[in-house]
C-alpha cells in the first residue's frame, strides 16, 4: 500500500527562476525504509519539505503536480494536520530543540494537540525509552551532545506517533558512533513498529544496512530508485557521485580482476560470508 | 563573555527553589510595597534582614552578594543626588531650619540619603532572591497560569534557552574575525565600538537563520493544532506556599499598622540619647 505519492511534482521557490525540483514521481510504501540520496542542492530537502506539507504551506512559491501523502492531500490540509501522520527530523539538533528540558521538548508537539496530562507522561516516556535517553529527561538540551541532542528530536517527533518519520541528514553534525546510534534507533522504530522511514544520508557504509529501497536524485530530478543493491552498483550511481559503500566498490574492483562474487554486497559482514565462501570452493 | 553568567540557569533544588514561582512573586510585591511605605532608615534596615533566611535556605549567597555588588553604581548615585538635593533644598525636611549649617542636621541628611539608597537596595535584594531561586521553565509555567497569552511564554523560555547558545556562537565569530586580524581593543572609544560591527553582522543573520529552521522545526511539530493547548507540567499549592502567603499578609499587616500608628525614631535621636 503506498503511504506517499507524487505526481510530476514540481515546485520553484518564492523568487527563484529554476524549479528546485521538477517532475517527481514517487512511491513509497508503507513500511519502506528509503535511503534519499545524491549529490548537495540536487533537491533532496525540498522533496521532505514537500512531504510533511512546510512546501507550499510555510515557504509559499510555486507547487505543481500530485501529492498525497497518508491518505491527506498536501494542497488541501494544515501542516499541523498533516503532522499527526509526518514527523520531520531536521540536519542541526540544535535548533529544533527549544524547550528547557528533554521532556518538555518531548511533549511540545502533545501539547499542541491538547493531549490531557496523563495520556501525555506516558506518551513522553515510552518515546524516550525508544530513543534510548530515558536518563536525559530532565537534563537541559544544550548541554547535550549532538548525537544526544538528535536523538531527542527523534523522540520529540516519535512521540507524535506518526506513520512516516523523515529524518533529512540526521547525522551530518555527528561523529561516527553517534550517527551507528541514530541509525539504530530508526531501524529499531521501522522494525518494531513499522513506522516508515525516510533518510536523507550520504553516509551509505553505515546506512544502507538498514535500507531496502535507495532513491537517487540529482538536479532536481530521481534519477535513480530500487533495490540498495542494484543501485549502488549500477554505472549511473558512479557517476552521479553516490557514496557507494566501499565493500560494493570492492565487488566492483574484484569483477574487473575477474573474480566474481555470487551476489552484490552492501555490509563488511555479507562480504565477509561471500569472501569466505569463495576461498572454501578455492 | 561573563555577561550572560547571570542569565544561564542552574538546576539546584532547595525548599526555597520548590516553592510556587506566583507565590514568590507575590512575596516580592509585598517587600516591595513595605519598602515604599517606609522612609526611615531603621525600618529599612529591618526590612533588608527580612530576605536574608531565604538566601541561606536556598544557598544562594554568592551569585546574591554578586548582584548586590552589581548594584554599587546605582547605589552611589541615589545616595549622591538625595544628598546633594537636600542640600541644596533643605526646605524639603521638617527637621531642618535654613540652611544645612549644623552637625545634626547634616546627620539628618546623611540618614535621609542613607534610608534612600537602603530602600534601593532592599528592592534589589529581594528581587534578585526571586530570579536566583525561580528556574526560566517554572516563570515561563507561571506566566502561563496566569493567563498571559502562551505565544509571549514561549518566546521567554525560548530566549532563555538560546541565550548560551548565542553566546558560544559570539564567541566563535569573535574567534574567528581575531584570527582575520581584528583587533578589539585598538583605537579610541568610537573606534572600539566600530570594531564590534564585523563581530555583530554575522551574530545577527545567523540568529536570523537560526529563528527561521526553529519556526520550520515548530510548524512540523503542530504548532497551532488546538486552540487551547496542554501543558506537561502543572503548578499546584503546597502547604509551604499557603504558609508563606500568610506570613507575606501579616508582614503587610503589622507594616501597615507601624506605618499608620507607630512613630519611627530617627537613627541620629536614638542614638544620641
Ligand atoms: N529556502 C530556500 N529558498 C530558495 N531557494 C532554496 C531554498 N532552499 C533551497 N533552495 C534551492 O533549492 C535547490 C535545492 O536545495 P535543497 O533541497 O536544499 O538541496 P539538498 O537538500 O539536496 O542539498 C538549491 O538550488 C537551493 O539553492
Ligand atoms: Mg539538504
Amino acid at each position: 500500500m503506498a503511504i506517499i505519492e507524487t505526481r510530476d511534482l514540481t515546485y520553484t521557490y518564492p523568487g527563484a527562476t529554476n524549479p528546485a525540483i521538477t517532475e517527481v514521481s514517487v512511491t513509497i510504501e508503507k513500511g519502506d525504509f528509503v535511503i534519499l540520496t545524491g549529490p548537495s542542492g540536487c533537491g533532496k530537502t525540498t522533496l521532505c519539505r514537500c512531504f510533511n506539507g512546510l512546501i507550499p504551506h510555510f515557504y509559499n512559491g510555486n507547487l505543481e503536480g500530485e501529492i498525497v501523502v497518508a491518505g491527506l492531500k498536501v494542497n488541501d490540509h494544515k501542516i499541523h494536520q498533516i503532522a499527526r501522520h509526518v514527523g520531520l527530523v531536521f540536519q542541526n539538533p540544535e535548533n529544533q530543540l527549544f524547550a528547557l528540558s528533554v521532556e518538555k521538548d518531548v511533549a511540545f508537539g502533545l501539547e499542541n494537540f491538547a493531549m490531557v496530562r496523563d495520556e501525555m507522561r506516558k506518551r513522553v516516556d515510552w518515546a524516550l525509552q525508544m530513543a534510548g535517553i530515558s536518563e536525559l529527561s530532565e537534563r537541559p538540551p544544550h548541554e547535550l551532545s549532538g548525537g544526544q541532542q538528535q536523538r531527542v528530536a527523534i523522540a520529540s517527533v516519535l512521540a507524535m506517533q506518526p506513520e512516516i518519520m523523515i529524518l533529512d541528514e540526521p547525522t551530518s553534525f555527528l561523529d561516527p558512533v553517534g550517527a551507528q546510534k541514530i541509525f539504530e534507533v530508526i531501524s529499531e522504530l521501522n522494525k518494531k513498529l513499522g513506522i516508515t522511514i525516510i533518510l536523507v544520508e550520504h553516509r551509505l557504509d553505515l546506512a544502507s544496512m538498514y535500507a531496502n529501497r535507495v532513491i537517487v536524485m540529482d538536479e532536481g530530478k530521481i534519477v535513480l530508485n530500487g533495490e540498495p543493491r542494484k543501485i549502488f552498483n549500477s554505472e549511473k550511481a558512479r557517476l552521479i557521485g553516490v557514496g557507494i559503500p566501499k565493500v560494493t566498490q570492492l565487488y566492483q574492483h574484484l569483477k574487473i580482476h575477474g573474480i566474481n562474487l555470487k551476489r552484490v554486497p552492501v555490509t563488511p559482514q555479507e562480504t565477509a560470508n561471500i569472501l569466505r565462501e569463495v576461498l572454501k570452493h578455492d | 563573555m561573563s555577561v550572560f553568567e547571570g542569565f544561564k540557569f542552574r538546576k539546584v533544588s532547595s525548599a526555597v527553589h520548590r516553592l510556587d514561582p506566583r507565590i514568590k512573586f507575590f512575596y516580592v510585591i509585598i517587600l516591595f510595597v513595605m519598602a515604599i511605605l517606609f522612609t526611615k532608615l531603621l525600618a529599612l534596615i529591618v526590612l533588608f534582614f527580612i530576605p536574608l533566611p531565604f538566601v541561606f535556605i536556598a544557598r544562594v549567597n554568592r551569585q546574591w552578594l554578586r548582584s548586590l555588588r552589581g548594584a554599587v553604581f546605582f547605589a552611589i548615585i541615589i545616595f549622591a543626588t538625595n544628598f546633594i538635593f537636600g542640600y541644596f533644598y533643605p526646605s524639603s525636611y521638617t527637621e531642618i531650619t535654613g540652611a544645612v549649617d549644623s552637625l545634626g542636621e547634616y546627620l539628618v541628611l546623611l540618614e535621609r540619603a542613607s534610608a534612600m539608597t537602603l530602600r534601593f537596595v532592599v528592592l534589589i535584594a529581594s528581587f534578585s532572591v526571586f530570579f536566583l531561586t525561580t528556574s526560566p521553565d517554572h516563570l515561563g509555567l507561571a506566566l502561563q497560569q496566569s493567563h498571559i497569552p502562551y505565544e509571549f511564554c514561549f518566546a521567554f523560555t525560548t530566549a532563555v534557552r538560546f541565550v548560551p547558545v548565542l553566546a558560544d556562537e559570539a564567541q566563535t565569530i569573535m574567534d574567528a574575525q581575531k584570527a582575520r586580524g581584528l583587533e578589539l581593543e585598538r583605537g579610541n572609544f568610537l573606534k572600539r565600538v566600530r570594531n564590534y560591527i564585523p563581530i555583530l553582522i554575522p551574530l545577527i543573520i545567523s540568529a536570523i537563520r537560526r529563528s527561521l529552521e526553529l519556526a520550520e522545526a515548530m510548524e512540523s511539530r503542530a504548532w497551532g493544532a488546538s486552540e487551547k493547548r496542554t501543558n506537561l507540567y502543572v503548578l499546584k499549592l503546597k502547604r509551604t506556599d499557603y504558609l508563606l502567603v500568610l506570613v507575606s499578609v501579616l508582614m503587610l499587616i503589622i507594616a501597615v499598622y507601624v506605618w499608620l500608628y507607630v512613630s519611627i525614631p530617627s537613627l541620629t535621636t536614638l542614638l544620641s540619647l
